[in-house]
């Protein structure tokens, strides 16, 4: 079904309701009128199709492997087979060290630039428009542009360190070790350029949503600038960065366009820049192995999930009434 | 950097600084220049790579030497890279595809965001929460948990290798139901009322009521979707291999990947990927900063 049958089928379906009116009082009961199944339901047969089937189309085809053009039921032996290959490991431990490394430096930096943005008489906007152009061009574009930035001879890094007179550059993107010069910090430092302009964007949202008073009333007590930062601004802050950090966490644990254009599938070198979606893609196809590409989806699809509602559960209840409460208070 | 103390404040308010910039707060010229130096030097960092690339791509000798030092202005300035790029790949077509594709997907989100939403915050049936709770429950399935079964779908469909397979799975998402339900419930039932009691349907009164009322909440909604599925790369690369059905992101990764050693070529592309998405950004900064905050996604 395209989009404009759907839509048909929802505007010829919404018509009866109107003529149905005539009969009835134009009370409140017209309500409960099918109108509403009418409206939901060419949304929800997409999201039937598009979403549940495959979802639980994911979790059956782990549980089975392909032999020739039938399939066997294996059980859990492909789980076993995944958590006991060292690649897996070495491609979550990859995802959970990226993943890490970007928030812990993007977050302190883009609350500390957002809150000199928000102290900024003039020209708050245009800097803005500049710390998001990253953000806004796509991951792939920024990694090509990157690959050369990390060019170990005549890259843009490289080159502003030869200039400054550093002679041994680090070698980035082609050091596969686990070091502050490897190919994982390069692909952190590209993260932390792309994103910082929308961590900024949400940091000053934040800070723009802390009411007057509180500074004003601190400011009568006596409260230097350091302790109103200390005791207003950060605890005020709190609901962001738990937003931060949660959706931080499933974008980082689903990295895929920039570590896949920098390495290929394989995350080269030596694996070192394998994430846990490119390996379910490496795994789905190219080695054509479904069954072993649904396990690792299901692993992940367990993790983000997991990581979801324990970072809701730890720091979010909290935060939510208490964002339940300002919003009332607006 | 502004240790202001009560009666500082209370003075600054007639220095003639707080004068000159309007403010009532005090802010000392010295560390305002900081500030500025500071966001600058991030602003520089910001830019720095873009402007390489711009200089690279003009330089024909880049693709077999390039500068120990790098350098802004190329020393032989020609468009020759870009009648490379644009030779080895037709870019302008890839830009008709993305654009038939945003643009279909993103009108067929609005349309369907804005219509359950209206359902769920004015609508009166039953199975309403439970279908509520259905639709975002979506949200905690990543899409790459059900990728692998969805493109076996779509082989079965016989859809792979047509756009079409880049609109349809999109078209609904627990997201825009969410945010759209939000804003829809923000409206007085008093307005649909009372055009129920003029004899309006439901459709008539989501068109010619809720939709116009919805203009911020939409306008946010469609930018984050035009980003987020302009710059899909890992869809394309599994449904799309007819080199004439990429979307720019899809074309610029694979020729960028095929031309990696002709840095002047493959930068050439990867500008002419980004340039007119900048200019577009340039033009509708106001709007897409805003819909950015307000929806909180990044697309």
């Amino acid at each position: 079904m395209s989009t404009a049958t759907a839509t048909a089928s929802a505007s010829a379906t919404g018509s009866p309701g109107a003529s149905e009116q005539s009969q009835q009082r134009p009370t409140r009961k017209r309500r409960g009128s099918p109108v509403w199944y009418a409206f939901l339901g060419p949304p929800l047969l997409l999201l039937l199709v598009f979403v549940a089937y495959p979802t639980v189309e994911t979790f059956r085809e782990s549980l089975f492997r392909r032999v020739g053009t039938r399939e066997e039921f294996v059980g859990l032996s492909q789980y076993s087979r995944l958590l006991t290959n060292p690649i897996f490991w070495k491609a979550l431990g990859n995802t959970a060290l990226l993943g890490v490394a970007f928030l812990v430096i993007v977050i302190p930096l883009s609350a500390v630039l957002a809150s000199m943005l928000n102290r900024l008489r003039r020209g708050a906007t245009p800097l803005k428009v500049i710390y998001f152009l990253p953000q806004l061009t796509s991951s792939v574009a920024v990694a090509l542009i990157f690959n050369y930035v990390f060019q170990p001879d005549w890259g843009l890094l490289n080159g502003l360190l030869h200039r400054v007179g550093v002679d041994s550059v680090p070698l980035w993107l082609a050091d596969p070790r686990y070091d502050f010069t490897g190919s994982r910090a390069a692909v952190t430092i590209l993260a932390v350029w792309a994103g910082l302009g929308y961590y900024m964007l949400v940091v000053l949202a934040g800070l723009q949503s802390i009411p007057v008073d509180l500074y004003e009333a601190a400011a009568i007590d006596g409260a230097n600038a350091f302790q109103i930062w200390r005791r207003i601004t950060l605890p005020s802050l709190r609901p962001t960065f738990v937003f931060l950090v949660m959706t931080g966490t499933v974008d980082a644990m689903s990295r895929f366009s920039d570590l896949w254009t920098l390495g290929g599938p394989g995350g080269a070198p030596a694996r070192s820049l394998q994430s846990v979606v490119m390996l379910m893609f490496q795994t789905g196809f190219e080695s054509h192995d479904t069954s072993m590409a649904a396990a690792i989806a299901v692993v992940f699809f367990i993790l983000v999930l997991g990581i979801t509602l324990i970072a809701f559960r730890a720091l979010l209840a909290r935060e939510f009434r208490e964002i339940r409460g300002s919003r009332k208070a607006r | 950097m502004n240790m202001t103390s009560v009666d500082s404040r209370t003075r600054a308010r007639r220095s003639p600084i707080a004068w000159l910039t309007g403010s009532t707060r005090r802010y000392s010229v010295a560390g305002q220049m900081a500030i500025v130096v500071v966001l600058s030097v991030g602003a520089l960092a910001m830019v720095l790579p873009f402007a390489w690339m711009i200089a690279t791509s003009l330089s024909r000798q880049a693709n077999f030497t390039m500068p120990r030092i790098p350098t802004l202005w190329p020393p032989d300035p020609s468009l020759f890279n870009y009648r490379v790029a644009s030779t080895n790949l037709p870019i302008f077509r890839y830009y008709l595809n993305s654009i038939v594709v945003v643009g279909a997907s993103t009108l067929g989100y609005l349309f369907f965001s804005a219509l359950t939403g209206y359902a769920f915050a004015k609508g009166r049936f039953r199975g309403k929460q439970i279908l509520f709770v259905a639709f975002l429950a979506t949200l905690l399935i990543p899409f790459e948990t059900r990728m692998i079964p969805l493109y076996a779908l779509m082989s079965d469909l016989h859809l792979n290798d047509s756009l079409v397979a880049l609109i349809l799975p999109f078209l609904v998402g627990g997201f825009g139901t969410f945010l759209m339900r939000q804003h829809i419930a923000s409206i007085p039932d008093d307005l649909i009322d009372a055009a129920r009691q003029d004899g309006a349907g439901e459709f008539l009164i989501f068109r010619r009521i809720v939709l116009p009322l919805c203009k911020p909440a939409l306008a946010a909604l469609a930018i984050v979707n035009v980003i987020w599925r302009w710059n899909d790369i890992l869809w394309p690369l599994l449904v799309i291999s007819n080199r004439n059905l990429y979307t720019v992101t899809q074309g610029l990764a694979i020729a960028g990947r095929g031309q990696g050693i002709f840095t002047g070529v493959a930068l050439a592309t990867a500008a002419l990927a980004i340039v007119p998405v900048m200019v577009v950004y340039l033009i509708l900064q106001r709007h897409i900063i805003r819909g950015i905050t307000t929806s909180g996604m990044k697309g």
